[in-house]
């Protein structure tokens, strides 16, 4: 009988792959963000609105993940982004070598900030490292206050949250204090920006963050 | 999350010792699952049990250790047990995000049968 000490990582082909592809966006300067949230939440539309904000300031690319169709990629396309459409055709989440496989085919020299829009989904994106320098997830109004307490490990692991469709919190019972005090209770560090899409509240905040934040990685 | 294609990529693993340590039984297959790792216990183990059938794990005994999810204070240096909602250092108060467990999820360790042929031997080097 023979007992044999392995302690491999499962999920170590992943990071193996999220650490090739890491170290190709820290040397070209690129800080990438891996942009999460639920079907419908709302992330398309914002990362439309911050295009809008920042595109003629910094060099942008975004990589969208769906199951099907290439709606989102069409949307970021028109505003003239470079985009990539990655189909998974029913994986649930973007992995390393989907990431390393798109891009072959973006042209990275120049990019300073690249989007990588996850599949709509809180619970397995957050267990697959995509080489980025943060998770961003976008929570909607009309989603309800007690999704970071039933999803806790997205929440746990992002370090920004963007409260999205806030202009519609009139017409629901969601309550700010509790998804302060429960997203905090998971991840005292997490910034969090309220936004609309409809009316442009919080837009500018939320583009100013990232400004500064692509600004220092460029430096480095 | 995905238990069945992770037990697909733990079988890989378990296959690639297989041959490295020249087995021909595994009778035991341990796996450490971190508290903050979203997995189902009984899915696993089901996933486990249809991916043995047939094969050299078939039979194995399969531990699920669970490993407690600790936290690294930065400010008095002592490490401390957390949940999902409590990442308070008891020592000292201070809140602290450096997680140093939890979100495991390997495969720790082997048990097995060596496959005690001696291919060096005559009888199978020889050209009959």
């Amino acid at each position: 009988m023979k007992q044999i000490l392995v302690k491999k990582n499962i999920l170590q082909t992943n990071d193996e792959i999220a650490e090739r592809n890491k170290g190709i966006f820290s040397e070209k300067g690129i800080f990438t963000i891996n942009f999460l949230g639920s079907p419908g939440a709302g992330k398309t539309s914002v990362l439309e609105q911050m295009i809008l904000k920042l595109k003629n300031q910094v060099n942008m690319a975004v990589i969208e993940g769906d199951l099907y169709t290439t709606k989102d990629a069409e949307r970021i396309e028109n505003h003239g982004v470079e985009v990539l459409q990655v189909n998974t055709g029913g994986a649930c989440h973007l992995d390393a070598a989907m990431i390393e496989e798109a891009i072959q085919h973006i042209e990275l020299n120049e990019v300073q900030f690249l989007i990588i829009e996850n599949v709509g989904n809180l619970v397995c994106p957050a267990s697959y490292n995509l080489s980025e320098d943060m998770k961003v997830t976008v929570l909607s109004i009309t989603e309800g206050n007690d999704k970071p307490l039933k999803y806790p490990s997205m929440f746990q692991r992002s370090e920004v949250l963007i409260v999205n469709k806030i202009d519609l919190i009139e017409f629901t019972n969601f309550s700010m204090d509790e998804l302060y005090q429960d997203v905090y209770s998971l991840n005292q560090d997490i910034k969090i920006f309220e936004v609309s899409c409809r009316t442009g509240q919080g837009i500018e905040e939320l583009c100013q963050y990232f400004s500064e934040k692509i600004k220092l990685k460029g430096e480095k | 999350m995905h238990e069945v294609s992770i037990i697909g990529d733990l079988f890989q693993i378990i296959e690639e010792q297989i041959i490295e340590n020249k087995l021909k039984k595994i009778t035991k297959v341990v796996l450490s699952v971190g508290e903050f790792t979203c997995v189902e216990e009984e899915a696993l183990r089901f996933a486990f049990q249809a991916y043995a059938q047939d094969t050299l794990v078939e039979g194995a005994q399969f531990v699920i250790e669970k490993i407690k999810a600790t936290a690294y204070c930065q400010q008095c240096s002592s490490s401390f047990e957390v949940s999902f909602t409590n990442k308070i250092c008891p020592t000292c108060g201070a809140y602290s995000s450096k997680i140093l467990t939890g979100y495991e999820l390997q495969l720790e360790s082997l048990e097995g049968e060596e496959d005690e042929t001696d291919f060096s031997k005559e009888e199978y080097t020889s050209n009959k």
